[in-house]
């Protein structure tokens, strides 16, 4: 089977310091990726590599064995963590622009905007927005078009509990569709019940990436961040001992 | 071209929204009215004139404020995206970064060549209508080469807009441009020139470029006055070299396309089309190398 979408041997540099060091994974089609790390891990960086947004120093990504081009990207759904609209537009404009961008027709952003529970405030300006729902419309214009990848930074931020239920049955049926799904996220829990995949970043090195249940297999934990808080302790001992030795 | 034509037309949107397109256009109506109510103040008369003394009068404010109002308007097309973080969004929708540039840039045109033309098309009715004037023809000529000098110096601050890091910073840059354009530019000439010890050269191109300041145009009405437009300007014979010069800035090649044929201020036709095609692919080819380099 061909891979969807490869990591291959990626490597950001700001000046001398390494964002991202040789990063290389792959991650099949219908996936959901959970890419979990601290702040400052990478992961953010990783995605920006994934959408052209930066330029790899070395190493490339691959979407079906090819380098990714603009018109793979029309069929990428994208959130930000801090997601930045034109706050004097309204609800309607901003998606109607960036669903316009993605080839998608006026309906399908009624749908969206629909099923995020924004369609009833679709002419309010985007500045009168609570963070949550301005999360709801970011989301909306990441699912226009059904897109086969979707890319989400740190979703769940800043969610109460009944808006985090309905974006993870989103997500959910997103996955269902066929949808491929990259989440990063600090908060474990919210992506745990989703994820198939697990991917931990550290110090812009990649840590491990296995599937969820092989990890609870291999550290006897069934806590997912269990997992990651015994990886991330085990990575920082590693790199004590190197730096003494 | 979809995505082109949803930049450009968010972009002219967001600024008739925000005023900046009704307010050029008042900006520029009212300019023009009082610059051809005014223009004979010189020799002590008021009232509007033919097309071709119009001309005359409106040849300072088109070329100290079409590029103005380009640079003005370019500075911020993309660095304030940028700032915004919109930028990022719009790249990750899976727009390139030269449909991104183009289609600010066609954006651009459009909200600035809106209200020029507009001020152009009333000022050019009223003149028509109340001097009884036919001769359009060099009114026609200033009219598209202002907006032509305007789309240059827009591209100027489009490539101004993708070198900088914050508005601030692009908007400084900008009016340094413009001061450079329209002022400095042939003093820096001249001064090459007589570093090199050329001063038949240095005496041309301050003859040429002289030509729009208060003084020669006021000796432009009078000969007008006299029915003796030749004696405006002694002719002096030309060299390419000045040529030349006028075409490396487009404010000196504005001038020399509308100064009176009096004023001996030819350019090569040729060499006209060249500059401009020169500067627009230039300064858009520089941004756009210089955007796909940009981290965001």
């Amino acid at each position: 089977m061909n891979t969807f979408l490869e990591f291959k041997s990626v490597t950001k540099l700001f000046g001398r310091m390494a964002a991202l060091n040789r990063v290389g994974f792959s991650v099949e089609r219908g996936e959901i990726l959970a890419l979990l790390g601290p702040n400052g891990a990478g992961k953010s960086t990783l995605f920006g590599c994934l959408l052209g947004l930066l330029r790899p120093s070395d190493g490339k990504v691959l979407l079906r064995e090819n380098p990714i081009e603009a018109s793979d990207q029309l069929r990428f759904g994208y959130l930000p963590e801090r997601i930045a609209l034109y706050p004097q537009r309204s609800v309607w404009d901003n998606g109607a622009f960036f669903a316009r961008l993605k080839n998608c027709a006026p309906a399908e952003l009624e749908r969206q905007l629909k099923r995020v529970g924004l369609y009833g405030v679709a002419e309010r300006p985007v500045r009168q927005l609570s963070k949550g729902m301005l999360q709801r419309l970011g989301l909306a214009i990441a699912l226009c078009g059904q897109p086969e990848l979707l890319v989400l930074d740190e979703p769940f931020n800043g969610l109460d509990p009944a808006l985090l239920d309905s974006l993870q049955k989103i997500l959910r049926e997103e996955n269902e569709r066929g949808a491929t799904l990259l989440i990063s996220t600090h908060t474990i829990s919210a992506v745990e019940p989703l994820a198939t995949q697990v991917a931990i970043l550290l110090q812009g090195e990649l840590a491990v990436v296995n599937t969820l249940n092989d990890l609870r297999a291999a550290h006897g934990e069934n806590s997912l961040e269990a997992i990651y808080h015994r990886i991330a302790r085990q990575s920082r001992a590693a790199a004590r001992e190197e730096i003494e030795a | 071209m979809k995505q082109i034509w949803a930049i450009a037309g968010k972009e002219f949107s967001d600024r008739l929204r925000s005023g900046w397109v009704i307010a050029c256009a008042l900006l520029w109506l009212g300019a023009i009215s009082l610059t051809s109510l005014f223009g004979l103040v010189q020799v002590g008369r008021i009232g509007l004139q033919g097309y071709d003394r119009t001309v005359v009068s409106l040849l300072n404010l088109v070329q100290y404020l079409v590029p103005l109002l380009g640079l003005l308007l370019g500075h911020d097309l993309l660095v304030s995206e940028r700032e915004e973080r919109t930028l990022a969004m719009i790249f990750a929708s899976g727009v390139t970064r030269a449909r991104t540039l183009i289609g600010k840039f066609v954006g651009g045109c459009f909200t600035l060549g809106f209200p020029l033309a507009l001020g152009f098309l009333i000022a050019g009715t009223v003149i028509g209508l109340s001097a009884k004037d036919k001769a359009i023809g060099s009114f026609l000529m200033l009219a598209i080469s202002g907006l032509v000098l305007g789309v240059i110096y827009l591209g100027v601050g489009l490539l101004i807009s993708t070198l900088c890091r914050t508005r601030v910073q692009a908007l400084v840059c900008a009016l340094l441009t413009w001061c450079v354009a329209v002022f400095a530019f042939d003093l820096i000439a001249m001064g090459v020139v007589v570093t090199v010890n050329s001063t038949h050269a240095e005496h041309e191109i301050e003859q040429a470029t002289e030509a729009t300041h208060t003084t020669p145009i006021a000796d432009m009405h009078k000969a007008f006055e006299n029915g003796d437009e030749n004696a405006a300007h002694a002719a002096i014979e030309r060299s390419q070299k000045v040529a030349a010069w006028l075409a490396l800035n487009p404010v000196d090649l504005f001038r020399a396309a509308n100064l009176p044929k009096s004023a001996n201020t030819d350019v090569p036709a040729w060499l006209e089309t060249f500059s401009i095609f020169a500067w627009l692919l230039g300064v858009l080819g520089f941004a756009f190398w210089k955007l796909r380099r940009i981290d965001l």
